[in-house]
């Protein structure tokens, strides 16, 4: 699994370089995020731009991370594709999901 | 020959043969040498395609500039029969084709003989839906079909000592030159999983679905050549594929199994079709079958919605949704799902929405084909939906008791979900109250609609409800099927009826010329002629193409009453060896039609017609006068070969059960007399053709009913009706049974035990005697033959095009697209 990490000030940016986030990869990813939080991350931005196609797995992980990091942590997503759109908005998650097209409006919000 | 394809857009002698060698030579790598007639039809079916597809492509284009509104057709099946000869006439190519194949020492009949007859569909509900593809692209209007791709179609059916025997049907194992991949359009369709119920950013509730499978849904799209080649729209059928990456991947780890079993799995969504009136098992594969088409459809219908620039709140006023039958309720649903939960469109206005789209076809009134699934299997697959339909049902109880407060049982009687004995989800509720239409496909199947399968919704919405009788479309159903009557009809009239049937009734003067009559006859004995030969090669029956051809072609069933025919062939074979009776005119009595592989008594009747036909034809007392045929295998393409080379066509369901019957009016569009009762729309053929013209027997649906209340009358018409009780006492007496007794004990069972459910006994003798004189007026052949054409000249009501004309303009509001 291809992730990258940059730090912004106190924003950890997340890139997901990988075009599916399903079951392949899903359990993987979700330690990997969550493993981050428990090293006191409490500001995330995970960059999806390159993630063409999310199964439930994989939106069931990004639930997870988002639980994991509490009300007190900020998880915010930046570059959803089309695919990934569709399917939270399918699930209502985009709802839920704080959503941002760049990377800077996701640091900024 | 050549090595490049120049393309031309209006194939003349000239260039279709160049592309037929294109395609013969360059995509099949074969050569005169070596081509089978299979190869020709398909270099043949590849040179039409191209201007198919180019035509295809600018009808789209044209809908799109003019913005105009689209119906879509949600259908679990099409039937749609062979392709390639009937663009040709639609294209008007036919003759430049015949032309090509002589010069390349062909005969295209048979070239055209060599393409599978794709068996999408059970019977009449998937022809109707081919019928009105047809329709649509010759009208121009923008119309698509939406349904499944079927790998196994129904299956094939073969006999064994009499018995039907079910083979697979792998209709497109040798592939099809018209279909068109759209893997790009490819959907992604979630199933199972659980709701999580949580609060959204405004305290409002939102709930989440979770931990889903994928199902991905491609397409692809069979065009719909319209007459005249102006339009081809699309009929898009949807294959259920897993994931392939994701399939991969397991691959890469070496779990070859397990990635072969996920793979099995989700393609056996689209994997068969399953036969109707069947209650096997496999019910969850059914219900996600519809989901998964239903899904597909609804994507894609937005998909086009969005990208033609409109407005999400202009859904309904761009889309319009018919529901063939219940199978695709589940459009309801997933319409409000999408709008609620993807658009963020509020509950009443996403309600609005989704009645101003869809309409709904009723087609039976036999309550155990009306749909019902369980409220636990419903949960399980589609979690999200069920709720959604918990909140359709609740708002709509509400409005119910608001006009009728305390009344408890109409609430559930009407009610979405049936709660006793159990929890189950009425699709045919789910669909009336989701829909700003309901129609039945027969004036009389419309009125027992309204007075007898849903009258509390009638009393609710009248507005609502209305008839769209059923029709045929008379290409496929004349100019196709009967060359030899299209060609004396146009070289007579010109070819105008071809697209307005109504023209037809310029025949009626030509009932009393004897020329004409004579020229009609010759018709009709070249095509039985040619029946004639099929069934030698098929059924191994000789039989003689002067008798008079009486045909039952159908879906084996108690209430469309084989049987009923069955048992009065045994009463002449009785007559004529034991009475001494000669009937007036030598008879070929000829079936054709599967029963479901679980329905024991129909395929009993199929193996009692069998045996009739092996003792009638053997008997040298019987067989000079009549024989007795049971064509296997039916399907589009064999009703092609029968349809017009019949002289009877008996349409004789028990009076009440059949919605509306389409072959009805492909036999008597083909100058054939019915005899049938007053059932669906054989009421209005009576009416058209006019009580000289046709032989109604039987009870009424209302006698029915009556006959019912009055108690049990099997036992008391045996006993008092010899004829009667002569035939079903052979049934077991081991005359139509090698002197097996108990063979067809269970039908004798069925007739004496139950109450006379069917009404074969009660029918019987005004059947026999409707025969009767049906037998001694073929004699006189110019009359039958004056006769017959009327029933040509005035079967324009029963064309697809009117039918369609009504819903476009009655349903859908919709416009033309020239």
């Amino acid at each position: 699994m291809l992730m990258e990490d940059v730090l912004e000030g106190d924003c950890l940016i997340v890139s997901l370089n990988e075009k599916r986030l399903d079951a392949v990869i899903a359990a993987n990813f979700r330690e990997a995020l969550v493993a981050r939080i428990d090293q006191g991350q409490r500001n995330i931005v995970l960059d999806m731009s390159h993630v063409s196609f999310m199964d439930s797995s994989g939106l069931g992980a990004v639930v997870y991370v988002l639980k994991h990091i509490g009300h007190d942590g900020r998880l915010r997503i930046c570059g959803v594709t089309p695919g990934v759109m569709a399917v939270l908005k399918l699930t209502r998650m985009d709802r839920v999901l704080k959503t941002f097209e760049t990377r800077e409006a996701a640091i900024a919000a | 020959m050549p090595s490049t394809l120049k393309i031309d857009p209006h194939p003349n002698r000239h260039s279709l043969r160049n592309a037929v060698d294109y395609h013969l030579e360059v995509t099949l790598a074969k050569s005169s040498h070596n081509a089978d007639p299979e190869d020709y039809h398909l270099a043949l079916a590849l040179a039409i395609r191209e201007p198919v597809i180019r035509a295809m492509n600018a009808t789209e284009d044209r809908v799109r500039k003019s913005g105009a509104k689209q119906i879509h057709y949600l259908s679990m099946e099409f039937l749609i029969g062979r392709l390639l000869a009937n663009n040709l006439r639609n294209l008007g190519l036919y003759d430049v084709c015949a032309e090509v194949a002589s010069d390349m020492g062909l005969n295209l009949a048979d070239v055209l003989e060599t393409e599978c007859d794709p068996a999408l569909g059970n019977g009449g509900l998937g022809r109707l839906a081919a019928c009105f593809l047809d329709s649509l692209a010759s009208l121009s209007y923008p119309g698509y079909g939406y349904g499944i791709n079927y790998q196994f179609g129904l299956f094939r059916q073969t006999f064994l000592n009499g018995f039907q025997r079910e083979q697979p049907d792998n209709w497109a194992v040798h592939g099809t030159p018209w279909h068109v991949e759209r893997r790009e359009q490819s959907s992604m369709i979630p199933i199972y999983g659980r709701v999580e119920g949580d609060l959204d950013a405004d305290g409002q509730y939102n709930p989440h679905w979770l931990d889903w499978k994928t199902l991905i849904g491609v397409p692809a799209d069979i065009p719909v050549v319209g007459y005249g080649g102006r339009s081809v729209n699309f009929l898009r059928l949807y294959t259920a594929r897993a994931p392939a990456e994701f399939d991969m991947a397991i691959f890469n780890d070496g779990d070859y199994l397990r990635a072969m079993e996920h793979q099995v799995a989700v393609e056996t969504v689209s994997k068969v079709l399953y036969p109707s009136d069947s209650a096997e098992a496999g019910r969850e594969l059914r219900f996600i079958q519809e989901y998964f088409f239903v899904a597909c459809a609804m994507r894609d219908i937005f998909r086009r919605h969005a990208a033609a620039g409109h407005r999400i709140d202009e859904f309904g006023r761009y889309n319009a949704i018919q529901l063939n039958d219940t199978h695709p309720s589940l459009a309801v649903v997933e319409l409000m799902r999408t709008l609620v939960d993807e658009h963020s469109i509020s509950w009443d206005a996403a309600w609005e929405i989704t009645q101003q789209t869809t309409a709904y076809t009723n087609h039976t009134l036999l309550p155990e084909a009306l749909e019902r699934w369980s409220a636990a299997l419903f949960g399980r697959v589609l979690p999200r939906h069920l709720e959604i339909v918990y909140e359709i049902n609740r708002r709509f109880l509400g409005e119910v008791a608001l006009r009728h407060p305390g009344d408890d049982a109409r609430l559930q009687r009407m009610s979405i979900v049936q709660d006793h004995p159990h929890k189950e989800i009425r699709m045919a509720h789910l669909a009336i109250v989701g829909s700003h239409s309901v129609n039945g496909v027969a004036e009389m199947h419309s009125e027992l609609v309204k007075s007898q399968l849903v009258p509390d919704f009638y009393e609710l919405w009248p507005e609502r409800f209305n008839n769209k009788t059923n029709g045929v479309t008379p290409r496929r159903w004349l100019l196709n099927c009967n060359h030899r009557l299209a060609d004396l009809i146009s070289e007579t009239l010109g070819e105008g009826w071809i697209a307005d049937l109504a023209q037809l009734g310029r025949l009626e003067p030509l009932a009393a010329d004897p020329a004409f009559r004579a020229a009609f006859r010759q018709v009709k004995l070249k095509n039985k002629t040619d029946l004639a030969k099929r069934m030698r090669s098929v059924a191994g029956v000789t039989v003689d193409p002067a008798s008079m051809f009486d045909v039952q072609i159908k879906r084996i069933h108690e209430y469309k009453r084989q049987l009923l025919n069955a048992l009065h062939i045994m009463h002449l074979y009785c007559r004529i060896t034991e009475d001494r009776y000669a009937l007036p005119a030598p008879k070929t009595f000829i079936f054709s039609g599967k029963a479901a592989p679980g329905y024991a008594l129909a395929k009993l009747i199929i193996k009692l017609i069998n045996n009739i036909a092996r003792v009638v034809n053997a008997d040298p007392r019987v067989n000079h006068s009549m024989r007795v045929v049971f064509y296997p295998d039916y399907k589009v393409s064999v009703a092609e070969v029968i349809v017009p080379a019949a002289d009877l066509s008996e349409q004789i369901s028990t009076a009440g059960y059949e919605a509306s019957g389409t072959g009805n009016m492909k036999l008597a569009m083909n100058g054939a007399l019915t005899i049938g009762t007053l059932d669906g729309a054989n009421v209005e053929i009576a009416r058209e053709v006019g009580a000289d013209n046709i032989y109604i027997f039987g009870l009424t649906a209302a006698e029915v009913i009556e006959r019912r209340l009055a108690g049990d009358v099997a036992r008391l018409i045996y006993q008092t009706n010899p004829d009667v009780n002569r035939v079903v006492t052979r049934l077991t007496d081991g005359t139509f049974s090698h002197d097996d007794h108990g063979l067809f004990a269970p039908i004798a069972r069925a007739l004496l035990e139950q109450g006379d459910h069917y009404m074969h006994l009660s029918d019987f003798a005004d059947y026999a005697q409707k025969h009767e004189q049906a037998a001694r007026d073929y004699c006189d052949i110019e009359r039958w033959s004056a006769r017959a054409i009327m029933n040509v000249a005035r079967s324009a009501r029963f064309s697809s095009d009117r039918t369609i004309r009504e819903y476009a303009t009655e349903i859908w509001n919709l416009r033309q697209v020239v």
